[in-house]
């Protein structure tokens, strides 16, 4: 009896070490006999236009230890000294010091020589890598790239929008290993690969590489321009961009104070905002030319007619008393009221057009709406809808104020005047690129689908009235003898923040102009925010900013015939 | 005599597969070691040049020729 009922309990031990418990102890088994060696994707590079290396990851060594397997704090520091070059006193601060019984970096970017020497002194000091961003061009296009966390998640700019593409997915290899953990043969795959969420049999994928339409050069030729006037004239901010109006696509953009991205994460985050996009001002003066091209396009007014500008002193009801920024005018021709830059010429075109007109002429410029770009954090701008406007909006639009727009939205509409009325839309990625350097998608501009206004309208306000502005009128400043430039100048006044009314003190000087005016390259705006008047050097749009835009297009000018001939050679 | 003589030649033609197939194995194990240390040898060296194409990026993208001429006339 004693020996069955033996047997039967040893049955009923095999039964359940067989049956009940025979995934746990698969499981164990597996454990002891299996190692795992998990691979992180590379992070995709961000390229300029030219295949120069804006944003790539490289991994980088990491020597640590494990405190709780050290015995001697003291002894270990000083073996690891000579080797790591770094005070005995220091490791063994940063071993003593540490939260964390399991873990503590000692050092950072390690030599491989290094990481070698140091593994033979102790079990308790292991080598680890990681991929770390690098920025070789630090803040030239920080604010187009954007930076990463440090677990390499982008967090703004295009690291941020292209995330997903950018990071790839992570993977993980499972082997048999021997006693010394050795790998002696790879483990069977138990699922299928289909699950992506499922790292354990995900193939390791490396983030793809993105080219942007930024050209590192004209960037450079943009921001050594720009950084120049904004420390001249002490301002609080300033934008620049460079577009090709044909295509749309982006060839610089600079937003300042900017900061380096490898200090990203101690930077104030006032300067990590991309101010083309986030900004939004009153324009001033600088809008005049599109709701000239709107009233023209309409019928309102013609080219030849002459508007009375009232001696610079307009008032009425309804509307307020509007006055001139200088002097006042008699008879104008819109050429005319575009180049002396006339308030009330414009007020007056506002109120023949009427504001539902002027409101979707607006609209169809782009404002009140986001442009569209493929970057995180565009504003809208402030366009009120027709029926919320008041006397004082159809009289005061025509001159930009009451609506702001963002420095992307502005760029974009004087590009569609200079792509002769056809609809533009700015874009800043060019292609998408696997690992093995084939194009996976090619972005293309917008294909011509219609006009916001007739071309000739388009062509005789940049061709006659917008020359007119940089041969005759406040532009002089950016006037060039190798080519012809049009554009238009801009000082808005910023309205008070804490009451009613504009500061007297507080502008936005802006300049937008393009080149050559047979057929625009490029059109480029600069918009300076309060530069500082007490300095007495200037603030208007014409003193400030047009400068700035005539050196960046003389120098981008120049540099694109030399590529495009080079090109040909 | 035969049979023994046969006996014997089985006995060692057994014994020989076994160690030819213990020897198999080990050389199969020893190959995969080699294959994974090659590859970390290889990511070691990519990524070596990886660095090394930085640092040249680094050295030669228009902002430091810029920075690098804005010394040299500064300097002059």
């Amino acid at each position: 009896m004693l020996l069955i009922g033996a047997f039967l309990a040893l049955a009923g031990r095999c039964f359940y070490l067989q049956f009940l418990r025979n995934d746990h102890y698969i499981g164990q088994c597996l454990e002891q006999k299996q190692g795992r060696l998990p691979y992180k994707p590379q992070r995709g590079v961000i390229l300029d236009c030219r295949g120069r290396v804006l944003a790539a990851s490289n991994k980088v060594q990491f020597i640590k230890v494990e405190p709780r397997r050290v015995k001697d704090f003291k002894d270990l520091s000083s073996e690891l000294q000579p080797i790591l070059g770094m005070g005995a006193h220091e490791i063994c601060k940063l071993i003593n010091e540490s939260n964390n019984p399991g873990y503590v970096k000692i050092k950072a970017d390690a030599k491989p020589s290094e990481c070698d020497a140091a593994r033979r002194i102790s079990s308790a000091v292991g080598v680890e890598s990681d991929w770390q961003r690098h920025y070789p061009m630090g803040r030239l296009a920080v604010h187009a790239v954007g930076f990463t966390s440090l677990d390499n998640r982008g967090l703004d700019g295009i690291e941020y929008q292209y995330d997903k593409q950018l990071s790839g997915s992570a993977a993980q290899d499972i082997f048999f290993a021997d006693v010394r953990r050795r790998p002696i043969r790879p483990a069977p795959r138990e699922h299928s690969p289909a699950d992506n969420n499922d790292v354990e049999n995900a193939v390791l994928t490396n983030g793809v590489g993105i080219i942007l339409t930024i050209d590192a050069t004209i960037q450079q030729f943009a921001r050594d321009e720009l950084v120049r006037q904004y420390e001249n004239y002490e301002a609080e901010s300033a934008v620049a961009i460079v577009v090709e109006p044909k295509t749309g696509a982006i060839l610089a953009m600079v937003s300042l104070p900017d900061f380096d991205p490898a200090e990203a994460h101690s930077t104030d985050p006032d300067n990590r905002r991309n101010r083309i996009l986030t900004d939004e001002f009153e324009p001033g003066s600088i809008i005049k030319p599109l709701v000239a091209a709107i009233a023209l396009d309409a019928g309102a007014v013609n080219k030849v007619e002459k508007i009375f500008c009232e001696n610079g002193n307009y008032s009425g009801r309804g509307f307020g008393r509007i006055g001139e920024y200088r002097r006042g005018f008699g008879d104008l021709t819109l050429r005319e009221i575009l180049v002396e830059s006339s308030n009330i010429g414009m007020a007056k075109i506002g109120q023949r057009l009427g504001k539902d007109k002027l409101y979707k002429g607006l609209r169809l410029f782009g404002f009140g709406k986001k442009a569209g770009i493929d970057l995180p954090g565009e504003a809208d701008g402030l366009l009120r809808p027709a029926h919320k406007w008041t006397g004082y909006s159809v009289t005061r639009i025509p001159f930009g104020q009451e609506i702001t727009v963002t420095a992307i939205q502005l760029v974009r509409a004087f590009c569609i005047l200079a792509n002769r009325g056809r609809i533009v839309r700015p874009f800043l990625v060019k292609a998408i690129v696997d690992n093995d350097g084939e194009i996976t998608e090619l972005k293309r501009p917008l294909p011509p689908v219609g006009y916001v206004v007739k071309p000739e309208v388009a062509e005789w306000i940049v061709s006659d009235a917008m020359v007119g502005v940089v041969n005759e009128g406040t532009g002089k400043r950016a006037k060039l003898d190798k080519w012809q430039v049009f554009g238009k100048t801009g000082t808005a006044n910023i309205a008070k923040s804490d009451e009613r009314g504009y500061s007297d003190s507080d502008y936005v000087a802006s300049f937008i102009a393009g080149a050559p005016v047979e057929d625009p390259a490029i059109v480029v705006l600069v918009s300076i925010r309060k530069p500082n008047k007490i300095l007495g050097k200037g603030y208007t749009g014409g003193v400030v900013a047009s400068p700035v835009v005539g050196k960046i297009v003389e120098k981008t000018l120049n540099y694109l015939e030399y590529r495009y001939a080079r090109a040909d050679f | 005599m035969r049979s023994r003589f046969h006996l014997v030649f089985v006995v060692f033609c057994f014994t020989a597969v076994l160690v030819f197939a213990v020897y198999l194995r080990s050389a199969n194990n020893r190959i995969f070691f080699d294959l994974c240390s090659c590859r970390g040898e290889q990511s070691r060296l990519k990524q070596e040049l990886g660095t090394k194409q930085l640092l040249l990026e680094g050295l030669i993208n228009p902002a430091a020729l810029s920075r690098r001429f804005d010394g040299i006339n500064t300097n002059e």
